[in-house]
Parts: C-alpha cells; sequence; structure tokens
C-alpha cells in the first residue's frame, strides 16, 4: 500500500499543473478573504468564523474540484491508467491510494487556506474581523456561517464528488464543469421548474446534491437531512464510481 | 520467468477478440507475437497483464500476477509510445513508475543513460519524437530490472541504429535468464530478434514454437539449381521419383528434397552445376502463408 501512496503522491506533485492550480486556490482565497475588508471599508465587519469559511465558496472549491479530477483524468487522458494498473493490478489499492491522497491534499490546502485567512484577518484594521461581529460567509451566500469542521467535510466531498464524476465517464473535463454548473446554475433552473410544477417535482428539488450540501453547510433549511442526501450523493457517487473502475478495462 | 498464457477469451460486442488462446513463454528467450492487424496482439497483451476484463488466466513462474509481491520485478510492459503525461519530465515520470519496487534515483539516470534520454532527463516527453517515447515507455519497462519483459510494437518509429540497439539489447537481456515477449510488425526485424514465435489470427492461436520449426513449415526442404543443361537434369531428378518446377531458362526450384541429394543426382547423370542451394524462407513468406485470409481489416485489391 505504501508503494502505491508512493505513486499516487509522486503522480500529484509532478505535473505543473498541480502547484498551479494549488496556487490559484490560495490567491482567490486570500482575494476572496481580504476584498471586502479593504474595499468595503469601515462599515464591513466580520466574524472570524465567517472569514474561515471564505475557502468554502464554489470559486475556491473549483480548484479543488480541478486538481481532484486530475487525479484520475490524466490518467485517462493520457493512457497512464494503463501503466498504472500494470504496476498495481489489484485496482482497489489504486482507489484506496488515490483517495486517501486527494484526502490529504485537500487538508494540506483547507488548512493553507485558514493559515492565510489568519493571516489577513490578524493584519485587518482592528475591529473588522471579530468575534462578536455579526459573521457573512461567502460560502452559504448569506448571514449563516458553516462551523469549520463543516467547511472541512464539504470541500473533502466536494473534491470525492469531481473525483467520482471522472472515474465514471473517464472524461477530465467533466468532473471539473459538472459540479460547478450543478452548485451554481442547474439545480437553480431545477428548482425554478419544480416551482413552477406546483409541488409535483418538489421530491426531485428536495433531492439535489448541492441545493441539500449547502443547507448543510449553512445549517439552515426546510430540507429534511440535508447532510445525509448530500452524503447519499458522494458515497453512492463513489461506490459506482469504484465498481466501474473494477469491472471495466482499462 | 516461465510464463503460461492458459485460455485467454475476450469479446467486444460481437467480435471475438481472443478466442481460448494459450501459449508458454520461455525464459532465456525471446518470444516474438505477430498478427495481422486486429488479430488481438494488443487485446492478449493487455489480458496478460489484467488490464482487460476476459476469461482465462495467465501464470508469471506458477502464479498470477497480483499473487507477487511486486509486480514491477516480475513484468515489465511497454504497451504504447504516448503513455506518458506530455507535462511530466522524463526524470519525473520514471520516479513514478519506480515508486511500486523502490527503485532508486540512481536506477532512474541508470536507465536513462541506457536508453539514451540522459541528456533529456528534465524535459518534458510532450515534445519528444515517437522513438524518443519509445525509448521512455522502454526505460520505464525495464526500471525494476523485470524477470519479464513485454513489448508491444516497440520498434515502430526507431531509426535503424536504434532498432538494432534494441535487438541486441532484447536478446541480452534473455541471455540472462530472463523472458521477453516482443509483437513487431517488422517481420525482417523479427526474423533476426526472435527465439520462439507465437502467432495468432482473428484471436485464435496459428503457431507456437521455435522460429527455426516455424521457417521450416514452408520451406519443406527445398532446393534452388541452376544448371548449363536443365532438360537433363530434370529427367533424372524426376526419374528419382522427385517434383520441380521450372523458375528459369535453366534454374529449377525442387521441393522436399537437400541439396546433398540433387548434387548426388547431378553428378551421376554428369550435368554440370553451376548453383545449388537450399531455400530459405523468410519470416513474411511464411507469416503471409500462413495468415492468408485471416485478416480482420482486409486492403482493396488493386483494379
Amino acid at each position: 500500500m505504501i508503494s502505491a501512496l508512493t505513486y499516487e503522491w509522486r503522480r500529484l506533485w509532478s505535473v505543473r499543473s498541480t502547484w498551479v492550480v494549488s496556487g490559484l486556490y490560495l490567491l482567490i482565497t486570500g482575494l476572496l478573504g481580504a476584498l471586502p475588508i479593504y474595499l468595503v471599508g469601515e462599515n464591513f465587519k466580520q466574524s472570524w468564523n465567517g472569514l474561515y469559511s471564505t475557502n468554502a465558496n464554489f470559486l475556491c472549491l473549483v480548484m479543488l474540484g480541478i486538481v481532484a479530477s486530475q487525479s484520475w483524468g490524466h490518467e485517462y487522458r493520457y493512457g497512464m491508467i494503463r501503466i498504472t494498473f500494470s504496476e498495481f493490478p489489484a485496482r482497489e489499492k489504486v482507489v484506496v491510494a488515490k483517495t486517501l491522497v486527494l484526502f490529504v491534499y485537500v487538508t494540506l490546502m483547507v488548512v493553507l487556506a485558514w493559515s492565510l485567512l489568519g493571516l489577513i484577518g490578524a493584519t485587518a484594521p482592528a475591529g473588522r474581523i471579530s468575534k462578536a461581529n455579526p459573521g457573512m460567509s461567502l460560502a452559504t451566500g448569506s448571514d449563516h456561517v458553516p462551523d469549520l469542521w463543516k467547511v472541512f467535510v464539504f470541500s473533502l466531498a466536494y473534491a470525492l464528488f469531481s473525483s467520482s464524476l471522472v472515474m465514471i465517464a473517464r472524461n477530465l473535463a467533466l468532473g471539473i464543469v459538472l459540479p460547478l454548473l450543478l452548485a451554481t446554475t442547474i439545480e437553480s433552473l431545477i428548482i425554478l421548474l419544480a416551482n413552477l410544477a406546483k409541488g409535483r417535482m418538489d421530491w426531485f428539488a428536495h433531492s439535489l446534491p448541492f441545493t441539500n450540501g449547502q443547507a448543510w453547510l449553512a445549517g439552515t433549511s426546510d430540507l429534511r437531512q440535508p447532510g445525509l442526501v448530500f452524503a447519499a450523493w458522494v458515497v453512492g457517487l463513489f461506490l459506482l464510481a469504484n465498481i466501474r473502475i473494477a469491472k471495466s478495462d482499462a | 520467468m516461465r510464463v503460461e498464457v492458459i485460455n485467454l477469451d475476450k469479446h467486444f460486442k460481437k467480435v471475438h477478440a481472443v478466442d481460448s488462446l494459450g501459449f508458454t513463454i520461455e525464459p532465456g528467450r525471446v518470444t516474438g507475437f505477430l498478427g495481422p492487424n486486429g488479430s488481438g496482439k494488443s487485446t492478449t497483451m493487455r489480458l496478460m497483464l489484467g488490464l482487460d476484463s476476459g476469461s482465462g488466466t495467465t501464470l508469471f513462474d506458477g502464479k498470477p500476477l497480483r499473487d507477487h509481491d511486486s509486480v514491477t520485478r516480475v513484468v515489465g510492459a511497454h504497451l504504447d509510445a504516448k503513455f506518458f503525461h506530455p507535462k511530466r519530465t522524463a526524470y519525473s515520470h520514471l520516479r513514478m513508475l519506480g515508486a511500486e519496487a523502490g527503485v532508486s534515483k540512481e536506477r532512474v539516470y541508470e536507465v536513462l543513460e541506457l536508453v539514451g534520454l540522459d541528456s533529456v532527463a528534465k524535459k518534458r516527453p510532450g515534445g519528444f519524437s515517437l522513438g524518443m517515447g519509445q525509448r521512455l515507455g522502454l526505460a520505464g519497462a525495464m526500471l525494476a530490472d523485470p524477470q519479464v519483459l513485454m513489448l508491444d510494437e516497440p520498434a515502430n518509429g526507431l531509426d535503424p541504429q536504434s532498432i538494432q540497439w534494441m535487438r541486441d539489447f532484447l536478446k541480452h537481456y534473455a541471455s540472462l535468464g530472463r523472458s521477453v515477449l516482443v509483437s513487431s510488425h517488422l517481420l525482417s526485424e523479427m526474423q533476426l530478434l526472435a527465439d520462439d514465435l507465437v502467432v495468432i489470427a482473428k484471436g485464435k492461436l496459428i503457431a507456437a514454437e521455435p522460429m527455426n520449426e516455424f521457417l521450416a513449415r514452408a520451406t519443406g526442404g527445398a532446393v534452388r539449381v541452376r544448371t548449363t543443361d536443365a532438360r537433363k537434369l530434370a529427367e533424372a531428378l524426376q526419374a528419382q521419383g522427385l517434383t520441380l518446377v521450372a523458375t528459369g531458362e535453366d534454374e529449377m526450384r525442387v521441393p522436399n528434397v537437400t541439396t546433398d541429394r540433387v548434387g548426388h543426382i547431378a553428378f551421376a547423370s554428369g550435368v554440370p552445376i553451376l548453383e545449388l542451394s537450399s531455400e530459405t524462407a523468410s519470416l513474411e513468406s511464411v507469416f503471409l502463408q500462413l495468415t492468408e485470409g485471416q485478416e480482420q481489416y482486409k486492403i482493396g485489391g488493386a483494379e
């Protein structure tokens, strides 16, 4: 197992795109965290938790999604999957190694992002970042500030969702674009249609992955068990992806 | 290490790509893997490595590949010259591949030097030629010094010097007691390289035997003879029950006979011999003869 982890770790960090996208993730997180403090001026009041949840914004998450998609997408795009599976005929080893390395990567990036946001908060003009402030979160787009453990779990789940899509479709772009489109556009359109359908599509609208995911993140929703629905999507997709990897030709 | 391929079978929808295929790759020998386009060579190699799903087994030293502790020390495979990330340097590519067997940095540089890519070790292979891609693939396959090398069309895109280098290298590798399986369309090259042959067509086994036995299938001991008196020699040969085919005014081909016997008959009948040689069939001629009509994708005939 150690060798599969080493293989995957080297794979991840030996392409420039990982470094570039990781840098972009931190840059976007930093900009989204810092700009309101300095652009809005004295009237801007942010809580620490609100600041720390900045990196659960989809602009940041999509960067994690890119690296997650590349973990399988590069393998299929460049035929490397055949080399990888010929070195590790027990494919479950590869799946475990890729998933663990992805989790370590996301953890590392979230910790770096929080360190950066902490620095931004610490150097902000006095009074703008404070525990006492009513927070607002760029992740939820509201004053419902998520718990930090949820920001971390949501980041992991988003990355796993992206990589599972690539495992199933063997298409790098799909893993990057589809989660973002679902979260920002498609699910909103479905909810709009559901509203027009006068209740007949409610069950469908209430089962959407990111609608539930964001509701769980914000911690306020009239949806039933949004955390469970979101988890079911992520786990279900990952299980399907595993079946696809185990059964299909490389 | 002995490799036993047992009853491999694979369908692609309606196409029976590999049909109950079985053969053995012996250690210390280079085994050539031949077949027309679409005959199932690459699919067979993928099945052997467990990359494709299908039925049958391949045993490496009596065990399936996944039961070995270090797979890359058992088998090194090179399946395509473009199987690399174009932006990952040649060195990093090999460092990554070496993780499975814990290959050292020094070994990576050693292998890069061996295939002549040491000067581009830190270059991205996206700009490599096909030949350089082949060398990188070969470097990856031999990185962990495996007991078995499996190479799919490794000579494609190589210049004559590189082909000669590869031939010498593979022969040397086999001489160390390792097993080498090479598929190629370059039949003349294969004739110089392979000790044994496995020939398939439409997924079925046509032949699996040593090269000399395979070549003997077509020649049948034929002899070419040139003389000053073709008519008299023909009569003498026919009198001995031999059949012959005139191939020129003073030249003939006599099948199923040795040069010694033709020489004795000519001497006894007093016919001068200008030229006498046993006919050596080319691998190409035997291959074409055996696989005639077995192509998956036929080329249209000229009008």
